[in-house]
């Protein structure tokens, strides 16, 4: 085997360049769609929705880092925003509602984190259970009813630019910074990984696996506070069925972006990158008349082949 | 999922326990104690739960719910998951209403509505055993593809115009007992046979409990996960035309969300989500708890949109409980 | 590590080509933010329903495709595959960034499309909305099908009809706070206030457009509640629902059902006699006249005022500048039920 077949060998297997390359592809494949595919406009409207997606995915990249998930993300959302809008409407000053939104969301995340830590139960059921209940709370205080009545300054979380740019944008990038600085760069991204693979050994060698376990779900809790902010700033209305379906996009990102369902590994460079790819390819399709119908079926299989190549490669490997 | 387990302790227990702490041991146990007891507290709340109109009609009622929780329960007992099951039933559905509508009958469209059913299972099947890829990812991908899939090939139109000798699974009845209701109770006997006699029956057990002991063992593991996604669609596929028959018509969001629920009727019946304990009683039972309790919210006027709500603490519950329960009696698990 | 420092290198060439791409669009293309306005090319109208996949909707894609190609513009027919508002407000955003030259919406929240379709205005879109409004400030023009007032007073003067006047009714709804099937009930109990007072309803059940849901609450409150003249079916799956649940009781001819709903799911309950009567309009026309009031729009020669000329239909009442009405409601029979195809 030459070298260059050796490096080339090597190459295929970082995830972030393969991705990164499917990307280029899926964009020129989506430009060629559709002549309105590569405005700087559309581009940057795209942006506007894997914010929220993004959000939550790099709270669940850690999670799932673990060997863990968290299917209740979606109905949290919803559970958030009927928190927001209704505590508003009850007389709570907006920025206290905001911030009331923000509790709710963590104390959901913490409250999974109960469930899995303390009574060792599997995050799956746990999750399965809270996906409903988080849902079902948020579509009875809601009475299934919508409150759209915010102030004018509200929809700035969600519709504002600066400059050409949505302003959501910032707020996610502070947050990927953040996330990957914690996962890279200190001791409790170490000890997530550690986690991972081998939650045992982790914890003889004196990981404090429960107290990591609570500021993952509760995390992801609070990710998923500020997400549903923007969510239900950029519709003005906040109602309980926001946010309903997301966790698939999210798990897929996640999945895609090259993290073993199995836990163990995962990076947040990957995650972003599956995220943008999941944000253009719903874009790119829409723009080029292909009927929802068809993008549902699609993103479903998507996620097979993702983790199909991810499992298919990480076997090459060993 | 599935990870390193002690053996089930029921041959423990039954070495050391009185009768009522075997029966405590039992993993039905939490469920059919509450189930009793729902039943006490509805009986007295509304004098319009204990009759037996409105007992015959909670059992026909969650019949489809029932036989679907039946197959799935084996699923989990493996140490996998199937959460696509709602879409599933949606296609089935699709193709015995389109074989009904076009040639009538019932044998045609029950066996067009199993066929679908299990193509559909073996692809989960295969994407399991030969794909390696986790089960929880294979039936959320196919629960959205499939969704998909039916807005294809439907159109978006329904199905109507279903001939009523295709709908007798649906609304018939002999002696009284509704036909939904027997062919539930048929498949349950048919399941616990199946489960504790049968050579694949015990391997599923084996297969969920210790996943690496039963592959020293020589089990063929594969084989075993992959036959019992397969049977998830052969049920699902008669389910669909017992659906079919009760509603009259498909129509696109046939099944949307059902798989929640026959994830949580197992559960909360007390199969372990971690495989290799549970029952087929586990599951019936879990079924008609959520039918019973669904009931009762109606007839105490709860208002509908609360179910949800209800449904994941019960989820929750149930598997607390289990496992206070099992730490309670002195199990390691 | 050789290996990782070209895999970084060729990492960092992606990149930069990533950002070359990016940045060449940025060339040749329109870039300013509402590049989806009045284009000068072809008029293509953009149509969404509140959700694909059921027949009502179908229907009406159906009239609207027969109105674009009588007028000779492009048609865009496309919605979520579930009703969620939120799901509408993302695809609205993405067609103003697409050059339609006007967007029409059926809206699951009134208030959510809101800032959307506002967006769409300013980037000079005529926006228009029909079957369910959005808020009066968020578009042009609302191409309504029938008065809640004519759909009310339709149906409980046809229940009237069958149960001679009088008894208790049960309705079987959507959810409870649809709008439009909120002003139906207000308009039937209205109708029922003023001229049959005999007539009341006993209670509202949301059928959650879930067909063995409905079926099982109908066939839960009959069995509750015995003396009930009549059931209302007010949805295009709560009527099936409600049908179904009196025949499989065998009350049919015992207790009254009627409702709204689109034909073809009625054609053998109306055969077995379950349903005498039940109203409708027509998606197709609704669909149809969409279109062509769209069009007006982004010609500019939409009255005020009076009639507009809308193709095969006619002439259709302009009531305000803001609103057109199709017409009075349809009414199925025996007799016309099969001239129907939808």
């Amino acid at each position: 085997m030459s070298a260059a077949t050796a490096v080339f060998r090597r190459l295929k297997f970082s995830r972030e360049v393969v991705l990164l390359g499917v990307l280029i592809v899926l964009m020129i494949a989506m430009g060629l769609l559709s002549p309105l595919f590569f405005t700087v406009g559309n581009l940057l409207n795209t942006s506007r929705y894997f914010v929220e997606v993004g959000l939550m995915a790099l709270g669940m990249t850690l999670i799932i880092i673990t060997g863990g998930i968290d299917l209740s993300v979606g109905s949290n959302l919803g559970l958030v925003s009927v928190a927001i809008g209704f505590s508003f409407a009850g007389g709570l000053p907006l920025p206290l509602a905001i911030l009331f939104g923000l509790v709710v969301g963590v104390a959901a995340g913490f409250f999974n984190s109960v469930f899995i830590t303390f009574l060792d139960l599997h995050p799956l059921v746990v999750t399965l259970g809270t996906f409903a209940l988080f849902q079902g709370m948020a579509y009875g205080l809601s009475n299934a009813e919508a409150i759209s009545n915010f102030p004018e300054w509200f929809a700035y979380f969600g519709q504002a630019y600066v400059g050409p740019i949505p302003g959501q944008l910032f707020i996610f990038v502070v947050a990927v910074a953040v996330v990957w600085i914690i996962l890279s760069r200190t001791r409790f991204g170490r000890y997530v990984y550690a986690i991972g693979n081998n939650e045992e050994a982790a914890r003889f060698s004196g990981v404090p696996v429960r107290k990591v376990k609570i500021a993952l779900y509760s995390g992801i809790g609070l990710l998923v506070a500020i997400a549903s902010v923007i969510y239900t700033s950029r519709v003005s209305t906040a109602r309980g069925d926001t946010g309903l379906g997301l966790e698939l996009d999210v798990i897929s990102a996640v999945v895609l972006g090259g993290a073993s369902i199995y836990g163990g590994s995962g990076t947040i460079g990957g995650t972003v990158l599956g995220v943008i790819i999941i944000a253009t390819l719903r874009n790119g399709l829409l723009l080029a008349g292909v009927p929802s119908t068809w993008q549902l079926f699609v993103l479903g299989v998507l996620l097979l082949v993702a983790v199909f190549l991810n499992e298919f490669f990480r076997r090459r490997e060993e | 999922m599935s990870e390193v387990q002690a053996p089930t302790p029921v041959e423990r227990a039954d070495a050391d326990g009185t009768s009522i702490r075997r029966f405590l041991i039992r993993p039905e146990a939490p469920a059919l104690a509450f189930l009793a007891a729902l039943l006490i507290v509805f009986s007295v709340s509304s004098d319009k739960f204990l009759n037996v109109s409105n007992l015959e009609s909670i059992l026909t009622s969650v019949s489809v719910l029932g036989i679907i929780a039946l197959a799935v329960n084996q699923v989990i007992l493996t140490g996998e998951i199937d959460i696509s099951t709602g879409s599933m039933l949606g296609l089935c559905a699709v193709g015995a209403g389109a074989v009904a509508t076009s040639f009538g009958g019932l044998a045609l469209p029950l066996l067009a509505g199993i066929a679908v059913g299990a193509l559909v299972g073996a692809i989960n099947g295969l994407l399991v055993t030969v794909g390696r890829i986790p089960s929880i990812i294979v039936t959320l991908g196919m629960l959205y593809a499939l969704r998909g899939v039916i807005l294809l090939v439907t159109g978006g139109s329904w199905i109507t115009g279903i001939p009523p000798e295709t709908r007798v699974l649906g609304t018939g009845s002999v002696l009284g007992i509704s036909f939904p209701m027997i062919i539930l109770l048929i498949l349950f006997l048919v399941m616990e046979l199946v489960s504790r006699h049968s050579t694949w029956g015990r391997n599923v057990f084996a297969v969920g409990g210790n996943r690496r002991a039963a592959r020293f063992a020589g089990l063929p593991i594969d084989r075993v996960r992959f036959l019992a996604f397969v049977l998830v669609g052969v049920f699902v596929g008669v389910a669909s035309v017992i659906y079919m028959g009760r509603a009259g018509s498909v129509q696109t969001n046939t099944g949307t969300g059902l798989e929640l629920q026959v994830v949580a009727a197992v559960v909360i019946g007390g199969t372990s989500i971690s495989g290799g304990r549970g029952s087929s009683l586990a599951a019936l039972t879990g079924a008609v708890l959520i039918g019973v309790i669904l009931n009762g919210l109606v007839l105490l006027g709860v208002p509908g949109i609360w179910q949800q709500a209800v449904l994941g603490a019960l989820i929750l519950l149930a598997v607390s409980t289990d496992i206070l329960r099992r730490r309670l009696l002195g199990d390691k698990a | 590590m050789i290996g990782k420092m070209n895999s970084r290198l060729i990492y960092a060439a992606l990149l930069v080509a990533l950002a070359v791409v990016l940045a060449s669009c940025g060339v040749g293309q329109n870039p300013s933010q509402g590049s989806g306005g009045k284009s000068k090319g072809p008029t293509k109208i953009c149509m969404m329903p509140k959700l694909v996949g059921i027949p009502y909707f179908n229907a009406s894609e159906k009239g609207a495709k027969e109105a674009a190609k009588q007028l000779g513009v492009q048609l865009v027919y496309d919605g979520p595959t579930e009703a969620k508002a939120a799901l509408q407000s993302q695809q609205i955003e993405q067609w103003t960034q697409q050059q339609c030259s006007a967007i029409t919406v059926a809206a699951n929240d009134p208030n959510a499309l809101a800032p959307a379709m506002k967006k769409a205005k300013q980037a000079g879109i005529a926006t228009g909305a029909w079957d369910a409004d959005v808020a009066k400030d968020a578009r042009d023009v609302f191409i309504n099908q029938a008065t809640f007032e004519s759909i009310g007073y339709k149906l409980v003067d046809i229940m009237a009809e069958q149960t001679g006047g009088k008894g208790k009714f049960m309705v079987l709804t959507g959810t409870l706070t649809a709008p439009n099937q909120v002003a139906w009930l207000k308009a039937m109990k209205e109708r029922m206030k003023e001229k049959y007072p005999d007539m009341s309803i006993a209670s509202v059940q949301p059928g959650e457009e879930d067909l063995q849901k409905g079926i099982d609450l109908t066939k839960n409150y009959l069995q509750a509640h015995p003396d009930t003249a009549g059931v209302f079916g007010i949805t295009s799956v709560a009527l099936p629902g409600a049908a179904e649940a009196i025949q499989q009781q065998g009350l049919t001819g015992k207790v009254a059902v009627t409702g709204l709903t689109t034909p073809n799911d009625m054609k053998d309950y109306m055969k077995a006699g379950v349903v005498k009567k039940f109203v409708l309009w027509s998606p197709i026309d609704l669909g149809y006249l969409a279109v062509y009031v769209a069009n007006a729009q982004v010609k500019g020669d939409m009255p005020k005022s009076g009639t507009f000329k809308a193709g095969r239909l006619g002439k259709v009442k302009v009531l305000s500048p803001h609103e057109v009405l199709l017409g009075p409601p349809l009414v199925f029979t025996k007799d016309n039920i099969n001239k129907y195809d939808f």
